[in-house]
């Protein structure tokens, strides 16, 4: 077996070499042969005669040693494909559409392809990824289910502890930018908290040094970090000295315990990591860890499955009980929020090679019929069907071969742009590129679609009877060919676009929806800055309400500014969410009952550098301090939620502080990113509660500066670049050591909200855009080659009294037709596809009349448009001249 | 001479196996060789023996080489492998099990009525 797959693959390789050999060994025989019969006394000219007479033909020779080694099926497909060259040549206008339409199609799927590659189906870069697994909340309700990934404190100690069959670390969700301080220069850095054995359950040791130990990640333990390598380069220039060494992190000494390699890939982009010292409550109270989990030598998934289960249930809480703990692939827990959006692409993507393809199939068709001489005339000559479908098949490869090449070019343009893209809108981190995997991929659809387009035309144009082609001459009244396979394959390619249509629709009509909310404030003439607070310089309120007083008082004196203030959050971007109670008026709580409220903190002069309106009572002043009764403003959506039918004034809330708030004034509604709820789209105008960055007490803003990094806000009247600088010089000198993290304008702020949304739009209408445009050159193809097939009768018809209207009608109507009939099961299957859309809409529902109706006529004005194009060739007819040409 | 016979295609292999276990040999001595042992009786067919011998080497019966020939010219020498080896002693058994066979029946005595 061996020897002959080696002698087979030494044959394949090695054409020229073998025929060589062949030439050279039969030549020799014949001379042997003929020198013996001259010495047997043979004149020399006849005994050459007589030794290649006598030996046969060497040529068929030849070609049985070639079968004998294996090379008949590569003997064919050289030939097929020398032919299918030849005979794709000779039509270069089909030719270059085929390629066109297949190289653009293939390009979207493999641009789309790299990203949900690197995401979703690249193994994770840890060694033994397939037995890491994330720890997850899995939920069922209403028919609907899905899996959380964050974890409270609780829950964390109870896997860690009741789980034995798993190894298991917590980490922080994603990473947050601190202030790092080294040589005297301050960095902003992305800083990721992860638990002790964090990278021992990932499979990566460090470089040089160690990772944390459970002493280390524990309340009060030594202050510790571990470097990336990049890090490590950049500052330390890879000194390898720096293990015990300490830096300065958020204000504080901490001591570098090791350096991870090069090649690590955290879950999240991060330059350190330090202890995550998880606790059950505090930050633990809320679900602010993340669990991976390692399964042990000699367990299964099942036990541990069934063991995580069983330790949830006594963590869990009580009044959810369809809620339960579960195993699922570590890969899928960190990419569940990028999961749907990206397969909802790569479905919308392989639509469009689905109608690329059938609009070749329909040129290939066209082609056909066009063909049916020179097959009925092979046949004669003694091919085979099977030979003939073999030979058609061979052109369409070679198409899908060519297409698939100028794919994978355009896919390389499309990786780059969409790269950016990706990275912005997906939060994709990982690395996207067009690796072989991608290629291959490539090559893989090409060939598949060449099969699909190219495997039909095929058998349709073989099934012929060779009497009847030879014997008609291609001339025929009104073209004998059955027209029906193409017009279904124009039907069903109208049809696919429509679902594309109404799926781009309803994502435009959603970010239409998302865009022209009421912002709620005035972002003209805003700018922003954030910058870190995690710093142990900044741990008491005392310390931070001096920084924000002497920096804001500094930055009001700059020149063109209005006023100015520092919130917690901006509009627009995702902010606390915290408990309270109601503790009195209509709907006062319970003593255990907690409601839901999105929290900020800011200084008095928010609402005036916002320009959001006060609804009712008064705004938040100065005065309201440390020392004076605590006070709360609530917004008109916390109001319409929570006290409806009631007198918010002068009621009181609980906060969590301990004590008893009063409202004193209602806000406009602002539009924010929820951090609760599947209710809320991806703004929403949530229930805030608003309270004085002066009465926050040091241990809350200490756990909220891990969490939120505050924002300095500020109006201004004239270009806000003297200002930046302005703000720079302002915070330099109230502390040199405390750097902006990058400024912004309110408007950018909202921009990036929406940038996933923005991004499924527009990708998904450019899809949907290529797609009508496939379908209207499908349409027009069918129709200019029908007026082509007829013109005989459309000549008669014209001789006969017909009108050039009339004619143009006959002709055009089909495409109409075809396309009304498109839309019509194209809006059928919409119907069911937009349902999977519901949780990417908003404002809009996925059945949306307007969205359909819309699509419909749209896409019947095309078709219209396609049908009556091709068919004004009818005005130019010469009935007279018709009838003579044969 | 003798009258001469054509060889079958299984034969023809056993044949060429039988030839170059001797030696190696080049295609055209292949084909003396066939003929002087049998004594010209058997006659192959030119065009079908390199077929065969290219059959033979792509499943690893015999090997080939380049080499001089007897008048300083270029050519292709084959020898029998370890596989060929087997092979050989496995059909020249399968012959004489037939031979033996069709002996027996041609050997066979009319029966008395």
């Amino acid at each position: 077996m061996l020897a002959q797959a080696r002698s087979w693959w030494r044959a394949v390789t090695g054409q020229s070499r073998l025929a060589g050999e062949m030439a050279s060994e039969m030549d020799g025989h014949m001379e042997r042969y003929a020198a013996d019969l001259v010495a047997g006394g043979v004149d020399p000219g006849e005994a050459r005669r007589r030794a290649r007479i006598e030996f046969g033909s060497t040529a068929a020779a030849a070609e049985e040693c070639r079968e004998a080694v294996g090379l008949r099926w590569p003997d064919e497909l050289a030939r097929d494909l020398r032919y299918a060259t030849r005979v794709l040549r000779k039509s270069p206008t089909f030719t270059a559409a085929a390629v066109a339409t297949l190289a653009l199609c293939i390009g979207a799927n493999t641009a789309i392809f790299s990203v949900v590659d690197a995401v979703l189906l690249r193994p994770l870069p840890y060694p033994q990824h397939e037995r890491l697994a994330a720890v997850s909340r899995f939920w069922k309700e209403k028919g609907a289910s899905g899996d959380n990934t964050p974890q409270t404190g609780s829950t964390w100690e109870a896997v860690r502890d009741g789980a034995t069959y798993l190894d298991s670390a917590a980490f922080s969700d994603g990473s947050k930018g601190v202030n790092f301080t080294a040589g005297g220069s301050v960095e902003y850095v992305q800083q990721q908290r992860v638990s002790a054995g964090f990278f021992r359950v990932l499979g990566i040791a460090p470089l040089i040094g160690r990772e944390f130990s459970a002493d280390e990640d524990r309340k009060g333990g030594p202050a510790v970090t571990l470097l990336s390598y990049a890090l490590w380069k950049r500052i330390f220039h890879e000194d390898p000295t720096i293990v015990g060494q300490a830096v300065t992190l958020r204000g504080e000494p901490y001591t570098v315990l090791g350096v991870l390699p090069a090649s690590f890939r955290s879950t999240a982009p991060a330059d350190l990591w330090t202890p995550l010292r998880p606790i059950a409550n505090g930050e633990g109270g809320g679900s602010n860890y993340h669990i991976v989990s390692r399964l042990r030598p000699g367990a299964t998934w099942a036990q541990a499955d069934a063991q995580i289960e069983a330790v949830g249930a006594p963590v869990l809480p009580k009044s959810l009980d369809k809620v339960r703990l579960r195993l699922i692939s570590f890969q899928r827990g960190l990419t569940s929020d990028v999961r749907k959006p990206l397969l909802m692409l790569w479905a919308a993507v392989g639509l469009v090679l689905l109608i690329g393809c059938v609009n070749i199939a329909g040129l290939l068709l066209a082609r056909a019929a066009g063909r049916t001489r020179e097959m009925a005339t092979r046949m004669a000559l003694g091919s085979g069907r099977a030979a003939l479908i073999r030979q058609m098949l061979a052109e369409s490869v070679l198409v899908g071969l060519c297409g698939g090449a100028a794919g994978a070019a355009l896919g390389w343009l499309g990786v780059k742009g969409l790269k950016v893209l990706a990275q912005d809108s997906l939060n994709v981190w990982q690395t996207v590129d067009l690796n072989w995997r991608v290629l291959a991929a490539a090559g893989g659809a090409s060939i598949a679609a060449a099969i699909l387009f190219g495997l039909y035309p095929a058998m349709v144009a073989s099934r012929i009877e060779i009497r009847a082609a030879l014997g008609e001459a291609g001339r025929g009244v009104a073209g004998a060919r059955n027209p029906w396979p193409r017009r279904l394959l124009v039907a069903s390619e109208v049809a696919l676009s429509v679902v594309l249509l109404v799926g781009a629709g309803l994502l435009i009509r959603t970010f239409a929806h998302l865009q022209g909310l009421n912002p709620g404030f005035d972002a003209h003439g805003v700018i922003s800055a954030s910058l870190s607070l995690q710093d142990a310089r900044y741990a008491t309120s005392q310390s931070v309400n001096r920084l924000f007083d002497q920096s804001l008082s500094r930055i009001r004196e700059l020149p063109g500014v209005e006023s100015a203030a520092v919130t917690l959050s901006l509009p627009y971007e995702s902010t606390l969410n915290t408990g309270l109670r109601r503790l009195d008026g209509v709907h006062a709580d319970a003593a255990k009952e907690y409601q839901i409220t999105n929290f900020l903190y800011v200084t008095p002069e928010y609402f005036r550098v916002l320009r959001i309106p006060l609804l009712r009572g008064r705004v938040l002043t100065s005065a309201d301090a440390g020392a004076t009764a605590p006070v709360v403003m609530v917004s008109e959506a916390f109001v319409k939620m929570y006290l409806r039918d009631d007198q918010p004034l002068g009621r009181h809330l609980d906060l969590g502080f301990g004590d008893r708030r009063e409202i004193v004034g209602v806000a406009g509604d602002v539009q924010q990113k929820s951090g609760w709820g599947e209710e809320y789209g991806p703004v929403a105008p949530v229930p805030a509660v608003y309270v004085p960055a002066a009465q926050t007490d040091d241990k809350f803003l200490q756990l909220v500066h891990g969490w939120f990094s505050p924002s300095w806000i500020v109006r201004t009247a004239g270009p806000p670049e003297g200002v930046i600088a302005g703000m720079q010089r302002a915070l330099e000198a109230v502390d040199p050591r405390l750097p902006f993290a990058g400024f912004h304008s309110m408007e950018d702020v909202r921009y990036r909200a929406l940038a996933q949304e923005r991004f499924q739009a527009a990708l998904l209408g450019a899809l949907a855009g290529l797609a009508m445009l496939l379908a209207a050159v499908g349409i027009y193809g069918l129709i200019a080659s029908s007026v082509a097939e007829r013109t005989r009768e459309l000549g008669i018809r014209l001789a006969l009294g017909a009108t050039v209207p009339q004619a143009m009608r006959a002709v055009a109507l089909p495409g109409v037709v075809l396309a009304l009939a498109g839309v019509a099961a194209g809006s059928v299957l919409a119907g069911f596809a937009s349902r999977i859309l519901g949780h990417v809409v908003w404002g809009v529902r996925p059945g949306d009349p307007l969205t359909f109706v819309a699509v419909g006529v749209g896409l019947l004005a095309v078709a219209a448009a396609a049908s009556f194009l091709p068919a004004l060739r009818v005005t130019r007819l010469n009935p007279a001249e018709t009838l003579r040409q044969e | 001479m003798g009258k001469q016979v054509d060889i079958l295609q299984g034969t023809l292999d056993m044949l060429i196996l039988k030839a170059v276990s001797l030696g190696p040999l080049h295609g055209y001595g292949i084909l003396l060789r066939i003929q002087q042992v049998s004594r010209d009786a058997l006659q192959v067919p030119q065009g079908s023996l390199y077929p065969a011998l290219y059959r033979l080497e792509h499943r690893g019966w015999i090997a080939a080489e380049w080499g001089e020939s007897e008048n300083k010219r270029k050519a292709k020498y084959y020898s029998l492998t370890g596989a060929g080896r087997k092979q050989l002693k496995s059909e020249r058994q399968e012959w004489k099990r037939l031979a033996a066979a069709i002996g027996d029946v041609l050997a066979a005595e009319p029966e008395e009525a």
